[in-house]
C-alpha cells in the first residue's frame, strides 16, 4: 500500500514540476511582449504620428519602416520564383538523387547561420558594386526566405491526393500542365502560407543587413542601389549607442517590429495545424 | 519539328525547374567556396593556428598582426552547450506537458506560443537581453553565486558587466527551446498509441509511463539537441549583445567572451582597414559554415534514421 502511495506521490510531484517548466518556458515570451510594450509605448506615444513618419533626428523611424517593406518586397520579388520552383522540384522527383538532395539542402538552409550569407552577399554584391544597396540587402534576405517557401511548397503539393495525379495524367496532359495548371493552383493555400511565414522571419532579421543593406535613417531617397535602411538593423545600432534617447526610440522600434511581426504571423499560425521553422 | 517542339517534347517540367534546383546549389557551394578562398591567406600566414591560438594583435604595422580564432571558437561552443543544458529540461517538459497532460484548449494555445517564441525576430530577443535579462541575472543570479560559490572554477569570474558566457547561453537557451520542443513533441506525438495503452494497462502510473516512452524517443530528443546546438551556434545579433565581445579564453561563466557570429558582426566593419584582418574574419566563417554544416546534418541524418525505424 504505502509502495502505491510513493508512486502516486512521484506522480504528482512529476506533474508539478513539467507544469513549473513549461511555465518557465513560456514565460519570457510574456516578459518580452509586456516589456516591448511598457517601454516603446511611451516613446512612441511622446513622438506621436512622427514616431512612424520622421526621420532619426526628427525622432522618427519612417525610413526603417519604408526600408523594411522595400527589403521584404524585393527579397520576395527574387527570392520566391527561384523557392517554388525548387519546391515543386522536390515534391516531383521525391526518389531521384537530386530531389533528395535538394531536401536536405533545404533543410539545412532553414538552419544556417545567417551571419554568413549576410557576409557571402555583400563580398558578391556590396563590394563589387562599390557600395551598400537595398539589392544586396534583399538578395541576402532571399537566400534566407527561399528554403521556407520551398519547403511549404513542399509539405502543401504532398497533402493532394494522389488520384488528382493520375487522373490528370490519365487525360493525357503533360508534365507541366498537370503540376502548373493543377497541382499548384490546388495548394495555393499552404504555399501563400509558405511565403507569408518566410516573410515575417525576413522582416525579422539583423545579421544577414549588417554587412548589406547600409542602414539610411536620416533621408527618404529609396532606390534600389542605394543603402536601405531596416528597422532590425536600426534597433542592433541604437542599442549599442550610449545614449538614453536612442534607447527610447529603440524600444520603440522595437514595438512597431514585433506589432509587424505579430500581424502577419499570427492569423497564419492560426489557420494551420502545423509549422516549420 | 522546330527547335521550340522539340523542347517541349523532352520535358517542359525539368526544364522549367531544373536550374532554380541548379542555382541553389551552385549558391551553396559558391559560398563555401568564398569563404575558403578569402579564408586562404590567413592559414598560408598563420597556419593552423588561425583556430589554435588566442591572439587579436591589430595593428598599423601589417607584419605585427596576429589572428588567432581559438576565443571566439571557444565562446561559440561554451555559450551554446549552456544554451542547449537550459533547453534539455525545458523542451521535454514542455513537449510532455503539452501532449500528455495539457487540456486541449490549453494544448493548442501553448503550441501556437512556443511557434510564435520560434518565429520572434532575434534582435527582440537581443533588446529584452541587454536591458532586462542581464541585470536580472547579474543582481539575482551571478553575484550570489561568485560570492558564495567563487571557490568552484566556473564561478570564479567575477560578473562585473553582467555580459558574460552565462548570460549569452542563458539567452540562447531561452531562445532554442521553443525549437527543440518543436522536434521533440513532433517525435513524442510518433509514438503509437497502443504502447501507451499497454503502459497504462500494465498498471503503471502516468508518470512512469510517462517515462517509459521518453527513452523510446531519446534518439530524437538527441538529434533535437543536435539541430539546437546548431541554431544556437549560428546566432549573432542577441548574443553580440549580450556576450561582452572580449577576447578571453575563460572557464569562468560570468567572464566576458566572443562567438565566432559577434566576432564577424564586431570586427568586420573595421577589418578593411587593416591588411591581414579580412583574412582571418573569412577563416572564422569558415569555422562557423563547417560547424554549422556538421551538426545540422549530423541532426537531421540522426532525426531520419529514428522515424524510419519507427514507421515500420
Amino acid at each position: 500500500m504505502s509502495g502505491y502511495r510513493i508512486r502516486k506521490g512521484k506522480e504528482i510531484a512529476f506533474f508539478l514540476a513539467i507544469a513549473i517548466l513549461t511555465l518557465i518556458t513560456i514565460l519570457p515570451l510574456f516578459h518580452i511582449i509586456a516589456t516591448v510594450f511598457i517601454n516603446g509605448l511611451p516613446s512612441v506615444a511622446e513622438k506621436g504620428f512622427t514616431f512612424l513618419t520622421g526621420t532619426l533626428s526628427e525622432g522618427g523611424i519612417g525610413p526603417a519602416i519604408i526600408g523594411t517593406f522595400v527589403l521584404m518586397f524585393l527579397s520576395s520579388l527574387i527570392g520566391l520564383p527561384i523557392a517554388l520552383l525548387v519546391g515543386i522540384y522536390a515534391y516531383e522527383y521525391p526518389d531521384s538523387l537530386i530531389g533528395k538532395w535538394t531536401k536536405t539542402l533545404l533543410q539545412i538552409m532553414l538552419e544556417f547561420p545567417t551571419i554568413l550569407v549576410g557576409v557571402f552577399v555583400m563580398n558578391i554584391i556590396a563590394i563589387p558594386m562599390g557600395s551598400y544597396s537595398a539589392f544586396a540587402g534583399a538578395f541576402a534576405l532571399a537566400i534566407i526566405l527561399m528554403p521556407y517557401v520551398a519547403v511549404y511548397t513542399h509539405e502543401a503539393m504532398r497533402q493532394i491526393p494522389f488520384t488528382y495525379r493520375e487522373a490528370s495524367f490519365g487525360l493525357g496532359l503533360t508534365r507541366i500542365k498537370v503540376i502548373f495548371r493543377l497541382l499548384v493552383p490546388l495548394s495555393k493555400r499552404g504555399v501563400l502560407t509558405g511565403v507569408l511565414i518566410g516573410m515575417a522571419k525576413v522582416a525579422g532579421e539583423t545579421a544577414p543587413l549588417l554587412f548589406t543593406a547600409g542602414g539610411l535613417y536620416q533621408s527618404y531617397s529609396i532606390g534600389i542601389f542605394k543603402p536601405v535602411g531596416a528597422i532590425p538593423l536600426l534597433i542592433y545600432t541604437l542599442v549599442q549607442s550610449p545614449s538614453k534617447v536612442d534607447h527610447a526610440t529603440a524600444w520603440g522600434a522595437s514595438l512597431v517590429l514585433l506589432l509587424i511581426f505579430l500581424l502577419v504571423f499570427i492569423p497564419v499560425r492560426m489557420s494551420l495545424k502545423e509549422v516549420k521553422l | 519539328m522546330s527547335v521550340l517542339q522539340k523542347i517541349k517534347r523532352i520535358d517542359g517540367f525539368k526544364i522549367i525547374t531544373s536550374p532554380a534546383v541548379m542555382f541553389v546549389f551552385l549558391l551553396f557551394a559558391w559560398m563555401l567556396i568564398v569563404y575558403f578562398y578569402n579564408a586562404l591567406p590567413a592559414f598560408v600566414r598563420e597556419g593552423l593556428a588561425t583556430y589554435f591560438k588566442n591572439v587579436w594583435q591589430a595593428t598599423e604595422e601589417a607584419s605585427k598582426e596576429h589572428y588567432g580564432l581559438l576565443a571566439a571558437i571557444w565562446g561559440t561552443v561554451y555559450t551554446s552547450i549552456i544554451a542547449i543544458l537550459v533547453a534539455l529540461p525545458l523542451s521535454i517538459a514542455y513537449s510532455v506537458f503539452v501532449i500528455d497532460y495539457a487540456p486541449k484548449k490549453i494544448k493548442n494555445a501553448l503550441i501556437v506560443l512556443s511557434d510564435v517564441m520560434a518565429g520572434l525576430p532575434t534582435i527582440i530577443y537581443g533588446i529584452w537581453g541587454v536591458f532586462v535579462l542581464v541585470p536580472l541575472l547579474q543582481k539575482y543570479v551571478m553575484f550570489p553565486l561568485h560570492k558564495h560559490l567563487s571557490f568552484i572554477p566556473i564561478f570564479s569570474s567575477p560578473p562585473i558587466t553582467g555580459y558574460s558566457y552565462f548570460s549569452a547561453g542563458i539567452l540562447l537557451g531561452i531562445m532554442v527551446t521553443p525549437f527543440a520542443s518543436a522536434i521533440m513533441r513532433e517525435a513524442y506525438q510518433m509514438i503509437p498509441f497502443t504502447y501507451r495503452e499497454a503502459a497504462i494497462a500494465s498498471g503503471m502510473t502516468r508518470y512512469e509511463a510517462t517515462k517509459t516512452l521518453l527513452g523510446y524517443i531519446k534518439p530524437a530528443i538527441f538529434s533535437g539537441m543536435i539541430l539546437a546546438f546548431g541554431r544556437a551556434v549560428g546566432e549573432t545579433v542577441a548574443v553580440s549583445l549580450v556576450i561582452g565581445n572580449t577576447f578571453n579564453l575563460s572557464i569562468g561563466l560570468f567572464s566576458p567572451g566572443y562567438t565566432i557570429s559577434s566576432l564577424i558582426a564586431n570586427q568586420f566593419g573595421n577589418a578593411f582597414i587593416y591588411e591581414h584582418m579580412l583574412p582571418a574574419l573569412y577563416a572564422a566563417g569558415l569555422a562557423l559554415f563547417i560547424i554549422g554544416l556538421a551538426v545540422n546534418i549530423a541532426g537531421l541524418y540522426l532525426f531520419r534514421k529514428w522515424e524510419k525505424n519507427v514507421r515500420i
